[in-house]
C-alpha cells in the first residue's frame, strides 16, 4: 500500500513541479525544494488540494509543517496515516 | 463629507450600534470603532503627529488596522499601509520613501519595525498585543482630536509595483477615496445588512477599495489575517458572509477543497475575483460547489476600482471572462498603437478616467507624463470593449509577474540577488506551473558552487514570501542578444 501511495504522490508531483523531471528519476528522498514544491503558500495550497482530491482526505494547512513537503517519503508517510 | 474621516464619522453616526468589525469572534460596533479611532487620533497627537504627517501602518487585517487607518485620517495624517508579510529591508524602503514619522504595528512585528525604522528618526510602536503602547479605549470615551482636512489633502499612500526595481508612490486624496467609496458602493449596492469577509489584505488597493465601500455602507467588516481554506469556509458559514472579495487562486483551491460535509453558504451573494484572470475551470467549479458565480473586478493602485462584472441571470456564464462594465462615474476607453481610440471589439491599451484616480507618481515626472495624460490613466493592460460595454483583458504591456494576485517586479528580485556575494548574475522571470498559475523563477550564474537553499534562505530573510523564487536554476551564463539584452524567453 505504501508503494501505491508513493506512486500516486509522484504522479501529483509531476503536475505541481515547476521543473520537468522523469518520474523514474524522482527518488523517494529527492529534495522537492529544488523542484519548487512547497516553497510558497500558493505552491503548498495547490499541492494540498491535489492530494485531497487524489486521496479523499482532509489536509489542514494549519497543521502541516514545512518538513511535510521535503520528500516523497515524508508526504507518503503523512498520507498513509490519514488514508482509511 | 468628501474626506475619509467624514465618510467614517458619518457611517459611525448612522450605524453606531451595528457591528463594524469582527476579528476572531470579537465584534466592535461602529460606535466602538469611532471611539477607538478618535482615541488613536489623540494618541497620534500626543506623539507629535500633525496634519500631513505620514504614519506607516504595518499590521495584518485586524480591528487595530481599521482603527489606525481612520485614526490617522482623523488626526489629519496620511496613512501608509505596509503589507504585513514584508521583511525589514522592504519596510525600510517604504518608511524612507514615504517620509514616515511613525510606524505602528503589533507585538509580532515590532522587532521588524524597530529594525526598519532604526537610524531614520522614526518612532515604532506596537498597538496590537500584550505589549501595545496604545490600546483601544473600547467603550471608554476618549478626547477627540480631529484635525481639519480638506478633500484635496493627501489621505493615503499606496504603492504600485513598478518595472524599474522599486515600487512607485501613488498618493490618493480624501476626495479620491470618497469618490471611490461612492462609486463602488452604489455599483455593488452594499447596505448595512451586508457582511463582507476580508482575507485579501486591506493594506492593498483591492482590499482597501472594498473596505472603505463596506464602511460607507455600514456593512460588517469581518477580517482574517491569513488565508486558510477551512478557516475561510468556517467564516463564510458562521459569520453569514454576504460578500467575499478574493483572488482567483483562493477561489480555485476553495472549489477543490475536501469537505467532510455540506456547508451552508446560502448567505453568500457576491464573490469577487480580482488581481489575476479567472479561469473558466475555477468559475465553473466554484459555482458547482457553492452555488455562487465568482465575478471579476478590475482595478489598479493608480485608479482604485474600475469595473465589475455584475451581469444578471445566465449571462454571467457567457461573460464570466469579462471584468464587467465601469463602476459609476468611471470611464474606460481603448486606444490602439497609433494612439487613436479603438472601435467596439478592437484591441488596444485600456485607459481610465476616474474621480478616484491619483494625479501621478511621486518623484517620477517622466513616468507620470507617460501614463497619466489627457485626463486618463493608461493602465498598460491590453484588451477590448464589446458592443454591450463589457471590458475584456487579454494581456499586459508591463513586464511583471503575477503571483496569486500580487505583482512582482523582476527587477526588484534581480537587484536583491545581485547583492549576494556568490551570485555573479541573475535573471528573474515568470513561469507557469502545471495549474496555470504564474510563479517567480530565478536563473543564476554563480561565482562559486551554491545550492538552491542558499538562494532561498537569502531571499526569505529580505523579501516577502510571494516574491521569493519558487524555482531556482543555475546556469554557466545567461543567453543574450547581440546587443547584450538577456533573452528571457530562453530561460523559461
Amino acid at each position: 500500500m505504501r508503494d501505491a501511495i508513493k506512486s500516486r504522490v509522484k504522479k501529483i508531483l509531476s503536475v505541481n513541479m515547476l521543473k520537468d523531471i522523469d518520474l523514474q528519476e524522482l527518488g523517494d528522498d529527492t529534495p522537492l525544494l529544488d523542484y519548487g514544491v512547497g516553497i510558497d503558500s500558493v505552491s503548498r495550497l495547490e499541492f494540498l488540494v491535489a492530494l485531497e482530491e487524489e486521496f479523499g482526505v482532509r489536509l489542514d494547512e494549519g497543521e502541516i509543517t514545512p518538513d511535510f513537503f521535503e520528500t516523497v517519503d515524508s508526504i507518503s508517510d503523512y498520507i498513509s496515516r490519514r488514508v482509511p | 463629507m468628501n474626506t475619509l474621516s467624514g465618510l467614517f464619522l458619518s457611517a459611525a453616526g448612522k450605524f453606531s450600534s451595528r457591528t463594524a468589525v469582527v476579528e476572531d469572534g470579537i465584534s466592535v460596533t461602529y460606535g466602538d470603532l469611532a471611539r477607538g479611532a478618535l482615541g488613536f487620533a489623540s494618541y497620534l497627537s500626543s506623539r507629535g503627529v500633525r496634519k500631513g504627517d505620514r504614519v506607516a501602518i504595518f499590521l495584518p487585517n485586524s480591528i487595530e488596522f481599521v482603527e489606525a487607518v481612520f485614526g490617522v485620517s482623523l488626526s489629519g495624517g496620511v496613512s501608509v499601509p505596509i503589507n504585513s508579510s514584508f521583511r525589514t529591508d522592504e519596510v525600510g524602503f517604504y518608511l524612507e520613501h514615504s517620509g514616515a514619522r511613525l510606524i505602528v504595528t503589533g507585538d509580532e512585528s515590532i522587532n521588524t519595525a524597530l529594525k526598519a525604522s532604526s537610524g531614520r528618526g522614526i518612532e515604532a510602536v506596537s498597538i496590537k498585543g500584550d505589549k501595545a503602547a496604545w490600546k483601544s479605549p473600547g467603550n471608554q470615551h476618549d478626547e477627540a482630536a480631529e484635525a481639519g482636512v480638506g478633500p484635496e489633502d493627501e489621505a493615503i499612500y499606496l504603492y504600485s509595483t513598478g518595472s524599474t526595481g522599486k515600487p512607485k508612490r501613488v498618493a490618493r486624496t480624501h476626495y479620491n477615496l470618497s469618490a471611490l467609496a461612492d462609486n463602488h458602493t452604489e455599483t455593488v449596492g452594499w447596505t448595512e445588512e451586508d457582511r463582507v469577509l476580508f482575507v485579501v489584505p486591506i493594506s492593498h488597493t483591492y482590499g482597501f477599495g472594498n473596505f472603505i465601500s463596506a464602511v460607507k455602507s455600514g456593512a460588517a467588516v469581518v477580517v482574517s489575517g491569513e488565508f486558510n481554506r477551512n478557516g475561510v469556509l468556517d467564516l463564510l458559514e458562521k459569520e453569514r458572509i454576504t460578500a467575499f472579495p478574493a483572488v482567483p487562486v483562493m477561489l480555485d483551491v476553495l472549489s477543490k477543497t475536501y469537505m467532510d460535509g455540506p456547508r451552508d453558504l446560502s448567505s453568500l451573494k457576491l464573490v469577487i475575483s480580482a488581481g489575476a484572470p479567472l479561469k473558466e475551470e475555477t468559475f465553473v467549479k466554484f459555482h458547482e460547489k457553492f452555488s455562487v458565480y465568482p465575478r471579476q473586478l478590475y482595478g489598479s493602485t493608480e485608479t482604485g476600482v474600475i469595473s465589475i462584472n455584475l451581469c444578471g441571470g445566465d449571462e454571467i456564464e457567457r461573460r464570466f471572462n469579462s471584468v464587467g462594465r465601469p463602476v459609476k462615474n468611471v470611464s474606460v476607453k481603448v486606444f490602439g498603437e497609433d494612439g487613436r481610440e479603438a472601435g467596439t471589439g478592437e484591441p488596444g491599451e485600456l485607459a481610465v478616467r476616474s474621480p478616484s484616480m491619483a494625479a501621478g507618481y511621486y518623484g517620477l515626472p517622466e513616468e507620470t507624463a507617460r501614463v497619466f495624460r489627457d485626463g486618463y490613466y493608461f493602465t498598460g493592460d491590453l484588451g477590448m470593449i464589446d458592443e454591450a460595454g463589457y471590458i475584456y483583458i487579454n494581456g499586459r504591456k508591463k513586464f511583471l509577474i503575477n503571483v496569486g494576485g500580487f505583482k512582482v517586479d523582476p527587477g526588484e528580485v534581480e537587484n536583491l540577488l545581485s547583492q549576494h556575494p556568490d551570485i555573479a548574475e541573475a535573471a528573474v522571470l515568470g513561469v507557469t506551473d502545471g495549474r496555470g498559475n504564474e510563479r517567480v523563477k530565478a536563473v543564476i550564474v554563480a561565482r562559486r558552487p551554491m545550492e538552491v537553499k542558499d538562494v532561498l534562505g537569502f531571499c526569505r530573510e529580505r523579501i516577502a514570501e510571494y516574491k521569493v523564487p519558487a524555482l531556482v536554476e543555475f546556469r554557466r551564463e545567461l543567453p543574450r542578444s547581440p546587443t547584450g539584452k538577456i533573452l528571457r524567453e530562453q530561460l523559461k
